[in-house]
């Protein structure tokens, strides 16, 4: 057995699986070879050089819904005309891993005649596309992006994401700013130093404080504007809060080294002034990132929305957009559609596929009255349903707007930090008063005092502090978004890192999701065999793909048949006619519709009979994901108890409990059931974390003390969870509680360092024993040591 | 001495000046909106993609030019 390299994506497999041809080129899939040969054509093999080591995923696999880019409702929503007539839209291309990725796909498009420009942002996978409506549709271009592998759907171009991207760019400019102007102080700051201790020249020592008054003056009134205007806001509302410190300390010190430019005796403290308004700034601008990138994770969440709906008013059907859909409405929906509204059935059988609402991948049956939700797809028959709802107030629209409502939301360890930091600044402006008041009277020397009193301030200063928490969180936080996991807020580390027990969902969570094969009951004929293939292959329901992947991987070779009327049964089955023979696959109901005697089972079954013969019988059931004996080992090893809470009955519970490695389960448990025992954990003392994908989870995960939902999982879950495990894996649970676990020890940590600091500090800067020079340079130590252990959290061993 | 120290120091500061304006003005027009691209771009630069770059200002020119004049008719 010898792996090679697939020649176009670059992942490796066995020899044997790999389409060959000459010379030495092998392919995973037919997908790979495709783009392969396209790129070779058009002149772009360019992208192997440029992709060195990288590997990328096998192409996706071709929707065809690209004449939906060409509706005049998605013109309305997504595209806008410029001044010269030219169309933008704004897309998130899916697949894109690597520099190379991106070139590829900046070159597909403008080749593409009629595009005036594409560019994609590599950080976030945006890409801007500008191109004459007249020579090309934005089909043809999105056709084009799928052609070599990659995907591309739209995003809404919002004021927010607008504000966020300018908030980024005002960041980069002030942060910037600061960098330049401390580093050019810091420089000159070299030869005061030295002259301190060996003598200099007063008139070089005066055209140095000029130079360094420049740059500070540049750094406090334009890089530290930011904190100005926190302080002015916080004191409009009567609160001291940490900008007020920063802007504060730095003011005093700034005034302090003006009066000893304009002739005053003693040394001037620009630089000082420069890296307290720099450190802090860089604080702030790794949380403006954090925010940003959490709203690009959002759009990518968006694009589950419909873009209109097929109404039926007054006999007549017409295509809406959504926010033109009123309550009372009867909407129709076709077979792969999305529902667009919430609403009720009003024909007598539908099934619906919930798994972006439920996890569960199969269908739903939907009877005459029962709810349909937004965002489920028809995977039935054409079917038609009544509004209950308008589009603003439907589950998947309110499900977004939470989860925008929690990218909003200030992190709550912040506001603990603010807090503490409203006494501390307090405490330094009285103490520093107190300081200048009694060195003022014992001494009766203004400067002496006033010097003292910045010393103190200086040395004070909240940077250490500040930056305690907000550094570590951000190091931890962008760690975690590495490898897939999106913590939603900062508070969220330390509560994770005290928890003591995990109650985990089974269906999506601990399993697949994704039905196989397990048994069969007979062994068909070639001839059979090729039947069914041909009729599974009709059908897109997941225990219909189910079984062809089953038949693919037993049987290599297998002849196509044509079929011939083939119907779709409406949650049974399928009917279908090969010259005489009548072919049916399907469940139970179908068989016994047909007069045909199955025998019940607790799996989800299939059945095949030809001319009312029952010929095999497969049983099907979700696997168990490869990764929950990590998750299982780590709670152990870490004394944690681990709980699987399950709906399904007992047998089946037990069987997966006992594959996975868990000894407690709970089976047959509703949705308040499984809240009940979040509860009952948390009476006991417990920290509960929940771990589910489905709407039936959101109860226990809306009271439990850590939410966690599988990014695969339904949104309202997505809108209830803390922690998003995005490759909806249960290592990525268990990474979460390393990295929050390691985050929490560095943050107490810092804490210990800023506060020890202080404690040290502070009462030798009271005593006089301290000059603001000693002090501004310490203060950068702390802030210093602070950052740099920050930095050592992601250097696990 | 101190002429020559004066002088150095104000071409400091007037450089130092220039670069924060042009960092300044290419801040504000998004230049640095996507590090990561900036990075990898560096390593990407070709005669080949220099050329590619070329070619395509001079397609924009061409489609903006004939779009206005379509506008114009």
């Amino acid at each position: 057995m010898s792996n090679v390299k697939c020649s176009h994506c670059q992942l490796e497999f066995d020899k044997s699986v790999m389409i060959t041809e000459e010379p030495e080129l092998y392919f995973c899939c037919n997908g790979c070879q495709g783009v392969y040969h396209l790129l070779k054509e058009d002149g772009l093999d360019d992208f192997y050089d440029k992709m060195r080591n990288a590997t990328i995923a096998p192409p996706i696999e071709s929707q065809n819904d690209t004449g939906n880019f060409d509706l005049e409702s998605f013109k309305q929503r997504y595209i806008k005309t410029d001044e010269n007539g030219f169309s933008r839209v704004d897309l998130v291309i899916e697949g894109i891993h690597c520099a190379a990725c991106v070139w590829l796909n900046e070159k597909v498009i403008n080749q593409t005649e009629g595009v005036l420009e594409a560019s994609i942002n590599f950080s976030n996978n945006k890409a801007k596309v500008i191109w004459d409506e007249d020579v090309v549709k934005l089909s043809s271009i999105i056709d084009k992006i799928r052609s070599v592998g990659y995907n591309a759907y739209p995003y809404d171009h919002n004021e927010a994401s607008e504000k966020s991207v300018e908030a980024k760019r005002d960041y980069i400019t002030r942060v910037g700013v600061a960098i330049f102007g401390t580093m050019n102080i810091m420089m000159i700051g070299v030869a005061k130093y030295a002259g301190y201790f060996s003598g200099m020249d007063p008139e070089v020592l005066h055209m140095i404080h000029v130079v360094e008054f420049i740059f500070a003056t540049m750094v406090l009134f334009y890089s530290g504007k930011v904190f100005f205007k926190g302080a002015f806001f916080g004191l409009k509302n009567k609160i001291i809060n940490m900008d007020l410190l920063v802007s504060g300390g730095a003011t005093l010190t700034y005034l302090y080294s003006l009066t000893i430019l304009f002739g005053a005796e003693g040394q001037s403290y620009f630089d000082s002034v420069a890296m307290i308004i720099m450190f802090v700034l860089v604080g702030k601008y790794l949380e403006v990132l954090g925010k940003k990138s959490a709203m690009d994770s959002m759009d990518k969440i968006k694009n589950q929305i419909p873009l209109e709906a097929t109404v039926v008013r007054e006999g007549g059907k017409s295509v809406v957009m959504l926010d033109q859909i009123e309550v009372g409405d009867i909407i129709e929906v076709k077979n792969g559609e999305k529902a667009s509204v919430d609403g009720k059935s009003i024909v007598e059988l539908a099934t619906f596929d919930e798994s972006s609402l439920s996890g569960e991948s199969l269908p739903v049956e939907k009877q005459k009255g029962d709810l349909v939700f937004s965002g489920t797809i028809n995977n039935g028959m054409v079917m038609r349903y009544e509004a209950t709802k308008n589009y603003a107030n439907s589950t998947l629209s309110t499900m977004m707007n939470l989860l925008e409502d929690s990218l909003a939301s200030k992190p709550k360890i912040e506001e603990t930090t603010n807090k503490l930091s409203k006494h501390f600044s307090l405490t330094i402006i009285l103490l520093a008063l107190m300081t200048f008041v009694g060195w003022y009277f014992y001494s009766s020397d203004f400067e002496t005092s006033l010097i003292i009193t910045i010393s103190v301030i200086v040395i004070a200063c909240p940077c250490a502090l500040a930056l305690a928490t907000p550094i570590a969180s951000l190091v931890g936080i962008s760690w975690a978004t590495e490898k897939g996991l999106l913590f939603k807020e900062a508070k969220f580390i330390e509560t994770f890192a005290n928890a003591t027990a995990v109650v985990v969902d089974k269906t999506g969570t601990i399993t697949k999701g994704d039905l196989t094969v397990k048994h069969q009951s007979q062994v068909l004929s070639v001839e059979n065999l090729a039947l069914l293939f041909a009729l599974v292959d009709a059908s897109t329901h997941p225990v219909s793909r189910a079984i062809k992947n089953h038949l693919l991987q037993e049987h290599i070779d297998i002849d196509n048949k044509e079929l011939l009327n083939i119907e779709q049964i409406s949650a049974q089955g399928i009917e279908a006619y090969y010259q005489e023979k009548k072919l049916l696959g399907g469940n139970a109901k179908l068989m016994q519709s047909q007069n045909i005697a199955v025998e019940p089972s607790e799996y989800t079954i299939y059945h095949f009979a030809i001319d009312n013969v029952l010929l095999a019988t497969f049983e099907l059931e979700d696997s168990i994901k490869e990764d929950v004996a990590e998750l299982v080992d780590y709670c152990q090893s870490n004394k944690i108890k681990i709980i699987m809470a399950t709906g399904d009955h007992e047998k089946v519970a037990r069987r997966v409990a006992s594959e996975a490695g868990i000894d407690e389960v709970m089976f047959e448990m509703s949705p308040i059931d499984k809240a009940e025992l979040i509860k009952k954990l948390k009476n006991e003392g417990e920290t509960v974390v929940m771990v589910g994908d489905g709407i039936n989870d959101t109860l226990a995960l809306s009271h439990a003390d850590i939410a966690i939902a599988m990014g695969s999982g339904a949104d309202v879950a997505l809108a209830m969870s803390d922690v998003v495990v995005m490759n909806n894996s249960l290592r990525g649970v268990k990474d979460s509680f390393n990295i929050s676990g390691r985050t929490y020890k560095f943050i107490k940590q810092n804490l210990m360092i800023s506060l020890v600091y202080n404690v040290l500090t502070i009462p030798l800067a009271i005593a006089g024993y301290v000059m603001p020079l000693v002090a501004a340079l310490s203060m950068s130590l702390s802030s210093l040591l602070v950052v740099g252990n920050s930095m050592r959290i992601k250097n696990e061993k | 001495m101190n002429e020559v120290l004066q002088l150095e120091l104000i071409v400091g500061v007037v450089v130092t000046f220039t670069l924060i304006t042009i960092f300044v003005a290419s801040a504000k027009k998004g230049n640095f909106d996507d590090q990561k691209k900036m990075m990898d771009g560096m390593l990407f630069d070709s005669p080949d993609d220099l050329k590619a770059a070329a070619d395509k200002e001079a397609k924009q020119e061409e489609m903006i030019a004939k779009k206005r004049e379509q506008k114009e008719k």
